[in-house]
């Protein structure tokens, strides 16, 4: 079958017939390999990421081939193809652009059918080192659970099954997005991906840490049930099941993944069409009608008086919902910040002190606050004129922080509480963070005004714009050790308290600690504004690097 | 040409700019801007060599030169965004670095290179931008709707910055600079990269501004656009003034700015000689 129509008659003496499939798992050997002749570097990038990704291959496989036999074998190789599923699900959306094949946009000019193409771009997304990875783990997954003849042939049917359904869903995933990842949202939300690496990092830890303990395998097992007649992973349950000779429910699992597939190929092309035939998102976008919104002054600032706090403080809420940046490291800290001490907590590991790692987690974002704003911080510079405007302007960040921070904090002081139910502590954990917080905010607003750095724009795990990381370093590191020495006089009593058994008296620590936190973050903000009014062309260079 | 070049003392300038004054009908002579020996090193690179520079006040001043002359430089020193390693500036009669509270609230900036806070929309921008100046919230408001419709933006307000063409950064930063009715505004290459419709409306703005007797400075590197805009010229080249007055005199004999502009800054004549002689010859 003819699918390229050759534009004029005499152009094209013999049509290929031969599809497109062929041409199209050409052109993706033909741009892996001038990708490599381009610069060494690569092809050692490469190379290495090809090794590293076989031995891990090579290490899943043999892991999953000593699980044969095992009881829970079942559970985790579904559990295991499941995540992988999901991770060729997500991955086109934190990195959009792997694939040059896969982009429709340059083949929009070409005059292809869809029936052909999307079979021709099936086939080449199988090439790569991602699919090689995941076949491996697939074939191992069919090792580990395949007994006997029935076994065998289902394991025959669901090692391509599940690629296809991987590499098609993770393609239908990119098509439908594919306008939403050339903009400008797009590019916001890769920004934010770093933070889903964070917080599943925290998670998978734990979960790692909880397997370890008593129960092991077997806890999955809830989970294992559901995942097994999910799409990803149903494919390889039907191994297992037709292993146990439960064919029924085999040959139902085997169909779940078939329609799946079926459905996501209708659901692409679908997609691929419209994104092909459709007007180009840009003019659409010059087309769309504005949102109407109330002005100015709306939501908190309608309450507080006018003038600079109001104002500024409105502007860096804005932020924290809508710069990716600033967004990222806000739920990234608000994440962290809870999960170590209430998964402490609910492990039995913990103490209500860890607690206390909410209020240094939001702390740190006092850091590099002029960084944040990056060379539209010359709009800020412009308005200050004297110690007392700079006072004004960290003041009202500090309060943005506090306004988060605070009822963040007594709710992780005494979910943890509860849940340890160690609720003599609560008033010592409060105190210490009030001092910790106080005590960040005055040595971040500090590190602000001496080490100011560029924070890159673009890219999830750029957090600082090269030849600035040392200052980055000094400006967080010496910061965090100012701050616990900072924190130090609420510490000692509290320590003392504990260690000489006068519990009764810890609650005296949270006044205390009010008080000294105040203290300290006020004269912190002083000195920081001094030094800010006094260095405001330094502070404008050193972020306008980014 | 001797007498448009360095060698001219600043009581000419200032003479000069008191006969344009008049010509104007702009009325007493006033300095808008007054820079002496100013400098300016990055490593080994002088970027501005000792400029001394008087700006009459109430005109269109434009400031010119080539890439990487010093310009930008040069303005952000003057509106306190970079601290210069030797010189003086005053601003309306106030020291920069010694009187900021005073300099600050004179003056409006829209430099080149620097972002705005782009995850506000156009009027959420002037709005902070207003308040943070002290303006009355009210007062604000009023003078952003304004601003925002003679600019053209009404439709685009509340869309983020983020998402603005270049036309409309220039002229969102521009209703921002112009938002506390500056008596100075400064202006980077207002018009790089900016559409003639966006051109148009913000030379009909700055034109109205600078009647009401304030001044406009703003540099760049398109001649035409100087010679119909301005009524006072300085020109740049390797951190140096070259020439600076009325345009009529930096024009002297020369039949335009930009061939005048040229042999000042040492490329008039620059020819490319018999080296590509096979270009456009038989084939």
């Amino acid at each position: 079958m003819s699918v390229l129509d050759a534009p004029v008659a005499s152009a094209a003496p013999a049509a290929p017939t031969t599809g497109l499939t062929p041409i199209f798992v050409r052109l993706k050997l033909t741009l892996l390999r001038n990708g490599l002749r381009q610069s060494s570097g690569r092809r050692a990038v490469f190379i290495v990421s090809l090794v590293f990704t076989l031995l891990l291959a090579a290490g899943q496989v043999l892991g999953l081939v000593l699980l044969r036999g095992n009881a829970d074998a079942g559970t985790v190789v579904v559990l295991l193809t499941g995540v992988v599923a999901l991770g060729w699900a997500v991955l086109p959306l934190f990195f959009p652009s792997g694939d040059d094949t896969l982009d429709p946009t340059r083949l929009a000019m070409l005059p292809l059918r869809p029936e052909p193409l999307i079979r021709a771009l099936l086939v080449s997304s199988m090439i790569g080192i991602g699919p090689l990875f995941t076949l491996c783990l697939v074939v191992g997954s069919a090792i580990a659970l395949a007994h006997g003849a029935a076994g065998v042939v289902f394991a025959g049917l669901a090692v391509p099954l599940t690629m296809l359904l991987c590499v098609a869903l993770s393609r239908a995933v990119a098509t439908a997005n594919v306008r939403l990842l050339n903009s400008r949202k797009g590019r916001d939300l890769a920004v934010l991906s770093g933070l889903v690496i964070a917080v599943g990092i925290q998670f998978v830890n734990f979960g790692a840490q909880r397997l370890g303990r008593a129960g092991g395998l077997s806890t999955l097992e809830p989970a294992g049930d559901v995942v097994r007649w999910l799409p990803g992973a149903s494919a390889v349950a039907s191994v297992d099941a037709a292993s146990d000779g439960a064919y029924g429910t085999a040959v139902a699992q085997l169909l779940v993944t078939v329609t799946a597939l079926a459905a996501l190929m209708w659901l692409w092309q679908r997609t691929l069409v419209r994104l092909m035939t459709a007007p180009d998102g840009s003019t659409l976008a010059a087309a769309e009608p504005t949102r109407e919104k109330a002005s100015g002054r709306g939501g908190l600032a309608a309450l507080l008086p006018e003038g600079r706090t109001a104002t500024v403080m409105q502007r860096s809420l804005r932020y924290v919902a809508r710069d990716p940046k600033t967004k990222a490291a806000w739920v990234t800290a608000l994440a962290v910040g809870a999960i170590v001490p209430l998964l402490n907590a609910v492990q039995g590991t913990g103490s209500v002190y860890f607690a206390c790692f909410a209020a240094g987690m939001l702390g740190m974002q006092m850091y590099n606050q002029f960084g944040q704003d990056t060379s539209a911080f010359w709009m800020v510079a412009l308005t200050i004129s004297s110690p007392r405007d700079a006072y004004v302007e960290l003041r009202a960040r500090a309060y943005v922080l506090l306004l988060l921070t605070l009822p963040f904090t007594l709710l992780v002081c005494a979910v943890t509480a509860a849940l340890i139910g160690d609720w003599r502590s609560l008033p010592g954990a409060l105190g210490l963070s009030f001092a910790l917080l106080g005590s960040m905010l005055a040595t971040g607003a500090v590190a602000s005004a001496l080490f100011p750095y560029s924070i890159p724009q673009e890219g999830a795990f750029k957090n600082v714009v090269p030849g600035q990381g040392g200052l980055a370093w000094i400006s967080i590191l010496g910061g965090m050790v100012a701050a616990g020495l900072l924190a130090a006089p609420v510490i000692v009593p509290t320590v003392w308290m504990h260690v000489t058994d006068r519990h009764d008296a810890l609650w005296l620590m949270v006044p205390g600690g009010l008080v000294y936190g105040t203290l300290v973050g006020w004269a912190g903000l002083r000195i920081a504004a001094r030094r800010t009014a006094a260095r405001l062309p330094e502070i404008l260079a050193a972020v306008s690097k980014g | 040409m001797p007498d448009r070049a360095d060698a001219r003392t600043e009581t000419d300038a200032t003479e000069d700019a008191a006969a344009g004054a008049s010509a104007g009908g702009a009325g007493e002579t006033r300095t808008a801007v007054r820079v002496q020996g100013l400098w300016k090193r990055f490593g080994d690179q002088v970027a501005v060599a000792g400029i001394d520079l008087e700006l009459p006040a109430g005109k269109f001043v434009g400031l010119v030169g080539p890439n990487g002359a010093g310009k930008t430089t040069t303005l952000s020193m003057v509106t306190g965004l970079l601290r210069p390693d030797m010189g003086r500036i005053e601003v309306a009669g106030h020291d920069v670095w010694t009187d900021p509270v005073e300099v600050k609230s004179r003056i409006g900036v829209l430099p080149e290179g620097l972002r705005l806070f782009e995850r506000l929309s156009g009027r959420e921008l002037l709005a902070y931008n207003g308040r943070l100046r002290g303006l009355p919230g009210d007062e604000v408001d009023k003078r952003a709707t304004q601003l925002l419709d003679v600019l053209d933006l009404a439709g685009s307000q509340h869309k983020l910055v983020v998402d603005y063409s270049t036309g409309m950064r220039k002229k969102i930063g521009l209703a921002a600079a112009l938002l506390h009715n500056p008596e100075v505004l400064f202006l980077d290459e207002p018009f790089e990269g900016v559409d003639p419709v966006s051109a148009q409306t913000i030379r009909g703005v700055l034109e109205r501004y600078t009647r009401s007797g304030a001044t406009v400075v703003f540099s760049s590197h398109v001649m035409e656009l100087v010679e119909s805009l301005c009524d006072w010229v300085a020109v740049m080249a390797a951190g140096r003034i070259k020439a600076r007055g009325t345009l009529a005199e930096v024009r002297g004999d020369a039949p335009s700015l930009q061939s005048a502009f040229l042999e000042l800054v040492g490329a008039g004549g620059r020819d490319a000689g018999d080296s590509l002689d096979w270009l456009g010859g038989s084939r």
